[in-house]
């Protein structure tokens, strides 16, 4: 079969971005992560809309099923180790919910990620999750150091 | 017709009939606002033959070919159509509507379990089912094993509430649920007579297909088998007059049946998916149902731990529909490892005196299999997938080198894991021998990862993706496929930037319906392919277009909604940008020729 370059060219350029992210994770300030950056309260808000809103596809359980990818566990961390929580927050607010993107207000989009930073057991902190993607393009999502 | 209006069923009525509940916690809250005089029971006979102009199976008849004998409206006047009248349907779930139509009534299933009864001609409302919550204080009684566990107002993790198809059967209508029930349904009165659990959903089990009938058996499929659990994914029979189960029938080998050993050492709680999520088909001459079973899970060998042919995965299954017996199977796809699934629809062709039944999977080959025996017959490849080679002779599959996924490294593939084709059903022509078929095109880089080995994990398995235009598109995603039947040759391709999301329909009138995800209706001449006409409508069109008449006249109804699977999301999203559609605007719109 022929095949166009455009996905060689992608390919070649998520290698690159893949690579790039990872060996930025791999710096001590990237730990921040499991310093806590997100509050127990914060997390509880983020249940409560996870409840009315991810609930239905993801299950109860935040493990997905055939149509919805898993947000906890080794599917989570394997689809968003090295990345930041920029990146993740961007993609559930443009993508999520899918009968209504990036409809919630901006604070429940954050909530949610706390609570799936706490399902994934990262600790809780005393400070919530900053609203500037800037900040939270600066937390990489890390195995534990 | 004749109709009894404006009375709304009270209690008692509905207290009645709940002596036949199989689980009464469910509170019924069937709204009726007419009572059906009139209706006529349909019969066995009448499922195999339908009457003129009626709708009486989720394809049109037993054999699903999609297509309906009716010619009123044809190549020569087609562009003449007008609406006649449009519904909303729920826009609460997703919405992939598969109506039917009876004795001048059409009945339509939308989202969470919602059916519909509509006067076909003007659209007005007859009845409707609207199935209640548990309501907190049942749950906090603790009766039921769903009340037990589901919070109230969740349907956790079943998806998004779609029911595609029902069956018509005696004066029932037949609906299965996204909480893993089946209801029988009044149909001149749409309350609620009987309701049977058929698994427990808090293990992840529900409904997205409906029921067929067969020989007067109700049989469903079952779905949501992707997580570990003690238990497999089955295809159920059921008394239509009870719900009483007759007999299950497992889509999965267990370790001590034959074919056990296909899955290697990995004990029962290990063998996932098999889901039976889109309904079959009958013959009633040689009685058996035909149904087909999705891939394993997780979808990669790597993942699930076993690279054996995992029977029954990725097969069509001929069962005996009086006890489940299974006459015969053909694995698809053995020990199937990206998620390629061969569930779909199978239509019941007879060529050259060959009973045969012919059906597509996400690679795109048309298999044609005797449907007496389940031997292999011809296989089609229609040349856009680069996962597999097919032995033209035998019809195995062999992967081509280094198409087998590793975890963590990335792969190039066609299709992608959204398929070329998907649940949207192709249709058969008897006019012009041919196959209609929705086609999306696509490709992607993929990496599978790894998932947990445990009870409650499992899954498909996490897929990093990277979706792109398949190189031989001309950045079209869409496209409805001709294909010569039996030869297999291509007739036409017809082509347009947005998928096709829905079911082709064809007509003794020459024509081909289908709707795609940008809005626009068509019809196109079935022996060439030129685009006849068009229209668009609230949203994307998604679900099972009709044809029916009532007094001589023929209509065209065309389902449209949103929600459903990422192939109905992220392809358009990522892949045409510059298209979109309204979220909501879930309706059934019906057109026919000016008076």
């Amino acid at each position: 079969m022929k095949t166009s370059n455009l996905p060689t060219l992608r390919a070649i350029f998520g290698f690159a971005v893949i690579a790039l992210v990872t060996g930025v994770s791999s710096g001590q300030e990237n730990a921040v992560i499991w310093e806590g950056v997100y509050t127990a309260e914060q997390a509880a808000r983020g249940e409560t809309v996870y409840t009315e809103t991810c609930i239905a596809c993801h299950g109860q359980d935040l493990g997905g099923n055939s149509n919805s990818p898993g947000l906890v566990g080794m599917g989570f961390m394997f689809l968003w180790e090295g990345r930041t929580l920029g990146a993740f927050y961007g993609k559930i607010r443009s993508e999520m919910p899918t009968d209504r993107p990036g409809h919630l207000p901006a604070q429940d989009y954050l909530d949610v990620v706390a609570y799936i930073l706490q399902k994934n057991a990262f600790p809780e902190g005393s400070e919530e999750l900053p609203s500037s993607v800037e900040t939270l393009d600066s937390i990489s999502i890390v195995s534990k150091p | 017709m004749i109709i009894r209006t404006a009375r709304p069923y009270g209690v008692s009525l509905i207290t009645a009939h709940t002596v036949l509940l199989t689980l009464a916690f469910l509170i019924s809250t069937s709204f009726s606002a007419a009572q059906i005089e009139d209706f006529t029971a349909v019969t066995d006979e009448m499922l195999t033959s339908p009457p003129t102009g009626e709708w009486l199976s989720w394809r049109g008849t037993p054999a699903a070919w999609g297509y309906s004998p009716l010619d009123q409206i044809n190549t020569e006047n087609v562009n003449q159509l007008q609406l006649k009248w449009s519904f909303a349907l729920d826009d609460t779930g997703a919405v992939q509507a598969a109506p039917l139509i009876h004795d001048g009534i059409m009945f339509i299933p939308s989202a969470r379990g919602v059916i519909q009864a509509l006067d076909a001609v003007s659209g007005d409302l007859l009845w409707e089912y609207r199935p209640a919550l548990p309501t907190e204080e049942f749950i906090n009684s603790g009766e039921g094993t769903r009340a037990a566990v589901l919070p109230p107002g969740a349907f956790a993790g079943v998806g998004r509430g779609v029911q595609k198809n029902i069956a018509l059967y005696g004066d029932m209508i037949y609906a299965a649920t996204e909480t893993a029930s089946i209801r029988a349904i009044d149909a001149r009165s749409g309350l609620l007579i009987w309701e049977t659990q058929v698994a427990d959903p808090t293990l992840g089990y529900f409904y997205t297909a409906g029921p067929i009938v067969a020989n007067g058996t109700l049989v469903t499929g079952i779905t949501g088998c992707e997580r570990y659990k003690e238990d497999v994914c089955f295809i159920t029979g059921h008394d239509p007059a009870t719900g009483e189960q007759k007999w299950r029938t497992s889509t999965v080998a267990r370790p001590e049946d034959p074919g056990g050993d296909t899955w290697g050492d990995l004990p029962l709680r290990f063998r996932a998916g098999s889901d039976a999520w889109v309904a079959g088909s009958y013959d009633p001459e040689a009685n058996l149902i035909y149904w087909g079973t999705s891939q394993a899970k997780p979808w990669a060998r790597a993942v699930r731990g076993s690279d054996g042919d995992a029977l029954y995965t990725n097969s069509t299954l001929a069962l005996n529909p009086d006890n489940g017996q299974m006459a015969w199977y053909f694995q698809h796809l053995p020990g199937e490892t990206h998620d390629m699934d061969e569930v779909f629809e199978n239509i019941l062709i007879d060529v050259d005196g060959r009973k045969s039944l012919f059906k597509m999977g996400k690679l795109g080959i048309l298999w044609q299999l005797d449907r007496e025996t389940g031997e292999f017959i011809k296989g089609t490849d229609i040349g856009y997938q680069t996962i597999v080679n097919l032995d033209p002779i035998t019809g195995k599959i062999s992967y081509r080198d280094g198409m087998i996924p590793r975890i963590g490294e990335e792969l190039n593939m066609c299709p992608s894991t959204s398929g070329f084709k998907s649940w949207r059903a192709m249709a058969y022509s008897p006019d012009t021998s041919a196959m209609y078929i929705p086609i999306t095109l696509n490709c992607e880089l993929a990496t599978f990862g790894p998932t947990e080995r445990q009870l409650g994990g499992g899954g498909t398995g996490p897929v990093r993706r990277v979706n792109y235009h398949h190189p031989e598109s001309d950045g079209n995603l869409g496209e409805v496929l001709a294909l010569d039947i039996p030869s297999g040759e291509v007739k036409w391709r017809y082509r347009t930037r947005a998928p096709f999301n829905t079911a082709a329909l064809t007509t003794a009138g020459g024509l081909v319906f289908i709707g795609d995800w940008n809005r626009t209706m068509s019809a196109l001449d079935a022996e060439n392919g030129e685009l006849l006409w068009q229209v668009r409508l609230a949203t994307s069109n998604q679900g099972f277009p009709i044809s029916y008449s009532v007094d001589g006249k023929q209509y065209i109804a065309m389902p449209v909604g949103t929600g459903g699977a990422s192939w109905s999301g992220s392809l358009p999203r990522e892949l045409t940008p510059e298209l979109s559609r309204p979220r909501n605007g879930s309706s059934i719109n019906v057109f026919a020729l000016p008076e």
